[in-house]
């Protein structure tokens, strides 16, 4: 069974006639050709490397059908800079030396987009924000000072200047 | 002019995460070409069984399949293992003999059985699904010690038993050792099995043609091994073989270390085929089939002096190594090294150590970070811990006694420690982790019926491994590699034998040589991990980079520096001695007038597109090559950790309150990479002392397929980790630097174990087995209270067995 839909990924307009078993994430890396979103376990959910913004919210790509995706707005890592200008979260990452060998920063960063909408800036609260996203590198210290860096920096800025760094 | 700060001993921002960042790594999964086909695996359901038929024609006949190949179809391709692929390390040692697929039997699950190759990955697991294999179970065994009675179900029948490897290691003289001692302490440690399974599941992408011979595209630790060891076993020339670890690997940690039986099938059907073919695992078949290590038992005793001095060791040691068939370590080497570290950072000087590594029906094992010394470690910094209990001697004054203090000192097992202090760094981690004030927190917290404990670990950590110990274990190089080759445009090219999957070996690499050459970083870019663009070297494994590849990139700066002083000092018309000058800003300059200097730039393009304005009879060119071997056998740093715990003893659960880690990185290249290496590294060994584990069940079915089973520790489930550094600079590098990567995770389940045994000394419960789970606590501790039931309680509160 084969459907035609239409799926935006970072303001560009993909349209495919694909099976109804077809993943998600196959449709953003085979599709899209956004190989940014990786697949670290067996479409089970646990490892968060694919988690992308599907209209708003952090999902895990590997566990939505693409056919759900009809008509969606999504996010995925590659669009999080603004031209050359990296998003906060993206920045902090960079300065605090928030990842190693880097397969799992589009979960963690496309999941952390989503708690820093309305952020709670506690080590508790961020290790469980992120928990569905499993790095082994970095051991997740680094990470957490680059989140703890990202809200501040994200609340120092005008609420539209901060808007800006969120546009779904 | 030349005060500016070094490079080296800067957290400078890493040079690879702009690109990882903003989604433009390069991952072998990303990696499409024309006519690309994918590849799959049947694998077995069955611990051990007999092939007895495969009928492939369902799978063969679904539109978009290209092939369905069995055994059968590749019976007439050799054995794999080859005398390049197996440790020659002293003992006895044996081979099992295999080819790529089975013939006709299967002796674990997730075996290999057939390989299916289709136009995309949908239609290749449909197919795979179709392929209908009957087989005929036999005979099966898993528990090491099983598979050494007799009359145990035998792997390899033509071996007579199910032993791959033994090794008796004797030094001094251990008999007198226990006879001299006051307390013996005798105890049974186990290590459970599992290991450092990477986020990036393995991944190989192999195309054939006849111009070019054979490109693969590899998730490996080691480009040049592999190529050597393909082109010996299909008997092609290296120089039609390329393998490309790409830029960016996602995470290593040994488990992409070994050349691995799909990869060369992978290759053979690409030849085969005719068509680009492109493999990723799945979570599930790495799951079943790699990551796997640590599977140790020790009996262990320790013969100890009435004052608390060590006196000797003695060890039964068993592995379980699972099928064995892993080219390059055959599932041994990683227990040798184990046995090989096994007396650590303390001065033991007479140890009697039987190793006896067992093939089972499991996976074989593969290196994890921590390289066959994780369950070891445990074991012997829990002994001296049960030691010092039984002699009434504080664990950290037992280690301040019995730790090395004077270097370099030679191991009983024949390691040279080169350098470091553990005495002081003992004492800057008995500052950090407040230690008096803990002991009366958790004196007063006793009181209150809450149980706080804290254990400490003490080891040394290999910076490399000298081509004295890597030639007989794998047959590999223990030298460092680095060229410096310079652009016309002045820049730098630095091309290394280390490919990273993470560690930061762009940045720490540009740091050094920067420094040397006077330039900044991003006047320099590094190649590796490419056949046909790095240089030979072992590839990424034991800490190298810090010790041996960062002094190679050094020396070759240091070797190319005469040649770029003499275009200097001719384009300057000077006669002045080399030690005149100076490399800084850019440019190589005249010390006692800086305004006198010629570019770096302008000194490249001279030697690559003007060279007849080069000092007369020189050649062009502007390029060194250097290769380091230490000048000692051994290089080392010596480290402590300390752990506080809160064990709630109605559940066994219990919480980590405080990690804290004194680490010794020689001289630190950037500081906050080596942070991220303890970070990672100490995470591992918590996520595998508490977590992790490859469960097989009695008839060897494998029941931790997912990451729902074999639990990975999230951000939730760790603890923040303090790091504090003591460096102690190696005299046998350039810099002083010591690696960083593979030492931290062995440190970290003899701490655990030793604060979980503190906390719960009241119980007087013995802490010897992994991982601790709060079943195993609460059943631990539920025994003991029902053995102290009838007694006293306070009797019961002094006593414990520790």
């Amino acid at each position: 069974m084969k459907r035609e839909i239409t799926v935006t990924i970072n303001d560009e307009v993909h349209t495919a006639t694909v099976e109804h078993r077809y993943l998600l994430v196959d449709f953003i890396r085979e599709v899209a050709g956004a190989t940014g979103t990786h697949v670290g376990c067996g479409f089970e959910g646990r490892c968060g490397t694919c988690t992308v913004v599907v209209d708003g919210q952090a999902v895990k790509s590997c566990l939505m059908l693409a056919v759900q995706a009809d008509g969606a707005k999504l996010l995925t890592i590659e669009g999080l800079a603004r031209g050359d200008e990296m998003h906060p979260l993206q920045a902090a990452f960079r300065d605090l030396h928030g990842l190693q060998c880097g397969f799992c920063t589009p979960g963690f960063l496309l999941t952390l987009y989503d708690f820093l909408k309305d952020p709670i800036d506690s080590e508790d609260a961020i290790r469980q924000a992120m928990s569905g996203v499993l790095c082994r590198c970095t051991g997740y210290v680094h990470i957490v000072a680059a989140v703890r860096q990202a809200i501040a920096v994200l609340a120092a800025m005008t609420p539209a200047e901060r808007a800006r760094w969120f546009p779904l | 002019m030349n005060a500016r700060k070094p490079w080296v001993g800067q957290s400078i921002k890493r040079k690879e995460d702009h690109r990882l960042l903003i989604g433009q790594g390069q991952y072998v999964a990303d990696l499409t070409l024309p006519r690309m086909a994918v590849v799959g695996f049947v694998r077995s359901p069955h611990a051990h069984a007999r092939i007895v038929r495969i009928d492939a024609d369902a799978a063969r006949a679904l539109p978009g399949v290209l092939a369905v190949v069995t055994g059968q179809d590749t019976a007439h391709l050799d054995a794999i293992l080859s005398d390049l692929s197996v440790p020659k390390l002293p003992g006895e040692t044996k081979r099992p003999i295999f080819g790529p697929l089975p013939i006709d039997e299967v002796k674990y699950v997730g075996d290999l059985v057939a390989a299916v190759i289709a136009k995309d990955r949908y239609v290749l697991e449909d197919a795979i699904d179709l392929v209908a294999v009957e087989y005929a179970p036999l005979p099966v065994v898993v528990d090491a010690e099983a598979a050494l009675a007799a009359g145990a179900p035998l792997l390899y029948p033509e071996w007579g038993d199910n032993v791959v490897y033994h090794q008796h290691l004797q030094h001094g003289d251990t008999e007198a050792a226990f006879a001299a001692a006051a307390v013996i302490v005798k105890e049974r440690f186990k290590g459970h099995r599992c290991g450092a399974s990477p986020m990036e599941p393995r991944a190989c992408l192999a195309r054939y043609d006849v111009a070019e011979g054979l490109t693969v595209w590899l998730t490996t630790q080691r480009s040049h091994i592999k190529r050597h060891l393909l082109g010996a076993y299909f008997k092609i020339p290296d120089s039609k073989i390329r393998v490309i670890a790409p830029k960016d690997v996602g995470g290593g940690f040994g488990v992409k270390a070994p050349l691995y039986r799909e990869e060369i099938l992978i290759c053979h059907l690409a030849m085969k085929v005719g068509r680009p073919i492109k493999w990723i695992e799945t979570r599930q078949e790495n799951l079943l089939n790699i990551g796997q290590e640590r599977d140790q038992i020790h009996e262990l005793e320790l013969a100890v002096a009435a004052d608390g001095t060590i006196l000797g060791l003695r060890d039964r040691m068993i592995a379980n190594c699972g099928d064995a068939r892993i080219p390059i370590y055959v599932s041994f080497a990683m227990p040798w090294l184990g046995m090989m570290y096994l007396p650590n950072g303390y001065v033991i000087p007479n140890v009697d150590i039987d190793l006896t590594c067992v093939v089972t029906n499991k996976a074989g094992l593969t290196p994890s970070r921590s390289f066959g010394s994780f369950t070891g470690r445990f074991a012997i910094d829990r002994i001296v811990d049960i030691a010092a209990f039984r002699l009434g001697i504080d664990p950290l004054v037992m280690r301040e006694k019995n730790c090395i203090k004077t270097f370099p000192y030679v191991t009983a097992t024949g390691l040279n420690v080169d350098s470091g202090d553990f005495v002081g760094a003992l004492k800057k981690l008995k500052a950090a982790i407040d230690y008096d004030a803990f002991r009366a927190e958790q004196q007063a917290a006793r009181a209150n019926g809450r149980y706080l404990g804290l254990g400490l670990s003490l080891g040394i950590e290999f910076s490399g491994l000298s081509s004295q110990i890597l030639v007989p274990m794998e047959r590999q190089p223990g030298f460092g590699v680095a060229t410096i080759r310079f652009d016309a445009n002045g820049q730098v090219q630095v091309a290394h034998g280390d490919q990273p999957q993470g560690q930061g070996h762009d940045t720490t690499l540009s740091q050094v040589v920067a420094d040397e050459l006077g330039i900044t970083p991003d006047d320099i870019y590094v190649i590796s991990g490419d056949t046909q663009a790095a240089p030979f070297a072992a590839g990424t494994l034991a800490s190298r980079m810090g010790g041996y590849t960062i002094s190679a990139a050094v020396m070759a700066a240091r070797g190319l520096k005469p040649k770029l002083i003499a275009i200097a000092r001719h384009l300057l018309q000077l006669t002045v001695d080399d030690s005149a000058f100076e490399f800084s800003a850019g440019a190589v300059r005249l010390i006692a007038s800086p305004e006198r200097h010629i570019s770096l730039q302008r000194i490249a393009e001279t030697a690559l597109l003007a060279p007849t304005e080069l000092p007369p009879g020189m050649e062009g060119g502007l390029d060194h090559t250097a290769h380091f071997e230490a000048d000692t056998t051994g290089m080392h740093s010596c480290n402590v950790h300390a752990v506080t715990v809160e064990v709630f003893p109605d559940s066994g659960r219990f919480k980590i309150l405080r990690y804290v880690a004194v680490d010794d990185a020689g001289r630190p290249i950037n500081p906050t990479i080596v942070r991220g290496q303890l970070h990672g590294g100490i995470a591992l060994g918590i996520s595998n002392a508490c977590l992790e584990e490859f469960v097989y069940t009695a008839e060897g079915d494998q029941l931790t397929r997912s990451l729902q089973e074999y639990l990975i520790a999230s951000a939730r489930d760790l603890p923040h980790i303090e790091t504090h550094e003591h460096n102690v600079p190696t005299p046998h590098n350039p810099l002083g630097s010591k690696g960083k990567g593979e030492g931290p995770t062995g440190m970290v389940p003899g701490a655990l174990g030793n604060a979980l045994a503190d906390a719960l000394a009241p119980f007087g419960v013995r802490i010897t087995e992994m991982p601790f789970t709060p079943e195993r606590l609460w059943r631990l501790i539920e025994a003991a209270r029902s053995v102290t039931a009838a007694a006293n309680h306070d009797s019961a509160l002094t006593r414990g067995a520790n």
